[in-house]
């Protein structure tokens, strides 16, 4: 049943609302507070099983991932003039699940354009597709990293040369201890190959892309870099 | 409903099962069948349910329903078996990241029916997405979204996006190399979107990466969350296609009333 | 449509309601039967398809080839077409998204009380037109091969080259295949259009030795071929040559 909209005037005083057999004090219908209470309540009550199951199912977003350093191999494994595959833990405690393979070479002053500073004496170039996420494969021959899902191709640095994808592959930060090379978190790069908190394949960088797609709290560059 | 075969004083079936029993058996069957009618008698006494099967079941349906007709239920069949085969699969599914393919593996190979209930359930998929479609189809090319049920066309696009929504998740649980690439790239999609993408897609993964819940938070929605939703909109569906009745074919003119053809033409 | 028009539509449609026949049994018997051929077809292709499980999950996979099944297909093909990263969220999130709040309101834009297909010009002409796309999207999804695999025959001047020339021709496939050439070429129904040219007729239009040029230096994007073994190359080489 509709109640009728009488709020503009409300009434100040029992004596102006007129409501019979009105106790001094009331200016509430009787049935226009029960209905009030029982929106209320029904609110609350529905409330206090949905706000926490979302938060429950929503706390993720916010959780920041640890910084793990992952040994991939010796110094001298890693040539400077084509990339080896190796396999780094992304998610820890799922087994295979839980892996990615990332692309790794000594950082080389002829191809390469990334400013040279302490993460990166080795180029580490994640596997995944920029476009959508597919296994990208690197090519020796043709020095391309080449997708096969949708037609993505990047030239030698990992930027690209061909296709959807909207960025430069992704990299690892790497560091060397005790002459083994060890891979840490990842970040993003725009097309000038300037550092960038990591972003999900299919988010553009360039211009207004790093505000239409902002970096989450769950995974960030490392400060200062 | 039941009870409606019962009241069997003027329908033949009744004649026919006097004419056809033995008479030994006869007294037995009589008392079976008063058994049967004061149950549902007592039923109906406390709920009342008789009118409104009534009023779904011998509702009238227009002339000149055809078989295009059926899709609609044939399309809420397929999901029946779905919901079915999906939950006596789920006995058998373990939605861990480590244990989910070797326990699809063990379902396919080694337990009886395994390998064919899947098969109902992967099959029943594409069924249920073909006939989906095809009663789209039927609906618009009939006009049937029109006045006054357009408000049953919307509800049928919701459920059509929510049976992609099932195929999507569905896709991930076998857990082989196809589910993980098809996840990574419809996550990526997801995405795309500006501003609540990367936020959105965090959300289905449970992290930045893929990890360690995110084939449970998959499982959740696929058999939990959306068949729930699904389920409340079909009845939400039938229950507007029953007070509305169902369209007749465009082609089909009240014949009697020529004055009438004349204001819609 | 207006009110005279929603009166008179509820005027006929009582009518031809009340000339109708019950729902039970006339209708649910036709509903029991279609059910039947549902649960009919779902039987035999449980029985004749099976249930395959691919190969176990890999994330450090490099040659998987993922596709997806086959009533995505059609996504999946506006996906490869549409190649300008600028335009990738339009491609992935944003014509789908319209389809579906196009198909979403359809009621509310289309609002003429006409049912009758053939007096709904506009209407059908949208929906034949969005049949044939899918149609021909989910066929061009479902042919599209992966870059690191070539799939063609011989064309005839091979053919009738005899068994020397056939052998050059599968020989070079192979280089073709493994070396990445169809990343950024197209040749026959094989490979990715751009970003270089069609090496479809590439015989007909360059000498053999153009093509071995090429190879060894070639124009920017392209990379240089050098590092490949000369018997490779050759391979190569004699292979485009014969693509006429």
């Amino acid at each position: 049943m509709p109640v009728p909209d009488d709020r503009k005037q409300q009434p100040k005083t029992t004596a102006d609302a007129k409501i019979p057999g009105a106790y001094e004090g009331e200016t509430v219908t009787r049935r226009r507070f029960m209905t009030a209470s029982a929106h209320t309540a029904g609110g609350i009550a529905t409330a206090a099983f949905t706000l926490p199951a979302l938060g429950m199912a929503f706390g993720p977003v916010f959780e920041k991932e640890q910084v793990r350093w992952e040994a991939v191999g010796p110094t001298e494994d890693f040539p400077d003039d084509t990339y080896i595959p190796r396999t780094i833990t992304l998610s820890p405690g799922i087994g295979e699940v839980g892996k990615s393979t990332v692309y790794v070479r000594r950082y080389n002053d002829t191809i390469d354009s990334e400013v040279k500073d302490e993460y990166n004496d080795y180029v580490a170039i994640t596997s995944r597709c920029m476009h959508l996420g597919c296994p990208v494969r690197y090519v020796e021959a043709s020095e391309r990293f080449i997708c096969p899902c949708h037609g993505g191709v990047y030239d030698r640095e990992g930027k690209v040369s061909g296709g959807p994808p909207v960025r430069p592959l992704d990299r690892f930060y790497t560091r060397v201890r005790d002459g083994i090379v060890e891979v840490g978190p990842r970040y993003s790069l725009n097309s000038e190959l300037r550092r960038f908190s990591p972003r999900d394949p299919g988010q553009a960088i360039d211009g207004v892309g790093q505000y239409l797609y902002p970096s989450r709290p769950s995974i960030r560059k490392l400060p200062g870099t | 409903m039941a009870k409606l075969p019962t009241t069997s004083g003027t329908r033949p079936r009744g004649t026919r099962a006097e004419t056809t029993e033995a008479p030994a058996t006869a007294p037995q069957r009589n008392k079976l069948q008063e058994t049967g009618v004061s149950t549902i008698d007592w039923l109906d006494e406390r709920t009342s349910l008789s009118a409104g099967a009534r009023w779904m079941m011998f509702r009238k349906i227009p002339k000149g329903t055809n078989w295009f007709y059926t899709l609609g239920s044939a399309t809420m069949f397929a999901f029946l078996s779905q919901a079915v085969t999906g939950v006596f699969l789920a006995m058998y599914y373990d939605p861990s990241a480590t244990r989910a393919y070797e326990s699809v593996r063990f379902l396919t190979n080694e337990v009886f029916l395994g390998e064919f209930v899947r098969g109902m359930h992967k099959w029943g998929s594409t069924v249920m997405v073909i006939l989906i479609f095809l009663h789209m189809a039927r609906t618009f090319f009939f006009g049937a979204y029109k006045y006054p049920r357009e408000l049953n066309w919307v509800i049928g696009v919701v459920l059509l996006i929510l049976t992609l929504a099932m195929s999507f998740t569905g896709y991930l649980l076998p857990f082989d190399q196809r589910s993980y690439w098809a996840t990574t790239v419809g996550v990526a999609i997801n995405g795309t979107g500006p501003l609540v993408g990367p936020y959105l897609s965090d959300f289905l993964r449970a992290g930045p990466e893929f990890g360690a819940t995110t084939l449970a938070r998959f499982y959740a929605i696929h058999m939990l969350l959306l068949p729930g939703i699904i389920a409340a909109m079909i009845g939400a569906h039938l229950y507007l296609v029953a007070r509305l009745g169902t369209t007749a074919p465009p082609w089909i003119r009240a014949e009697s009333s020529p004055e009438l053809r004349e204001d819609s033409k | 449509m207006n009110q005279l028009e929603k009166e008179a539509y509820l005027r006929e449609y009582s009518l031809l309601k009340s000339k109708g026949k019950p729902f039970f049994p006339y209708a649910v018997a036709k509903d029991g039967w279609m059910a039947v051929i549902v649960m009919v077809t779902i039987i035999l292709m449980s029985l004749t398809l099976g249930a395959e499980l691919g190969p176990k999950v890999d994330p450090t996979t490099t040659t998987y080839v993922p596709r997806p099944e086959w009533y995505f297909f059609f996504l999946f093909e506006v996906l490869r077409i549409i190649k300008p990263p600028s335009l990738v969220p339009l491609a992935a999130i944003g014509v789908p998204s319209l389809c579906m709040i196009l198909l979403f309101l359809l009621p509310f834009y289309d609002r003429s009380p006409e049912r009758r297909p053939e007096r709904r010009p506009i209407a059908m002409a949208a929906a034949f037109l969005t049949i044939a796309a899918m149609a021909f999207l989910t066929y061009e999804g479902a042919n599209a091969g992966s870059p690191n695999q070539i799939d063609m025959e011989p064309p005839p001047s091979v053919m009738a080259g005899g068994e020397e020339a056939i052998r050059a021709f599968e020989a070079g496939k192979q280089v073709v295949a493994q070396s990445g050439c169809l990343a950024c070429h197209k040749i026959g129904e094989n490979g990715n259009t751009g970003p270089g040219p069609d090496l479809s007729e590439i015989g007909g239009r360059l000498p053999r030795q153009a093509i071995a040029r090429t190879l060894v230096n070639p124009t920017a994007p392209m990379p240089p071929y050098v590092d490949l073994p000369d018997e490779k190359r050759d391979n190569l080489v004699e292979f485009l040559a014969q693509l006429k």
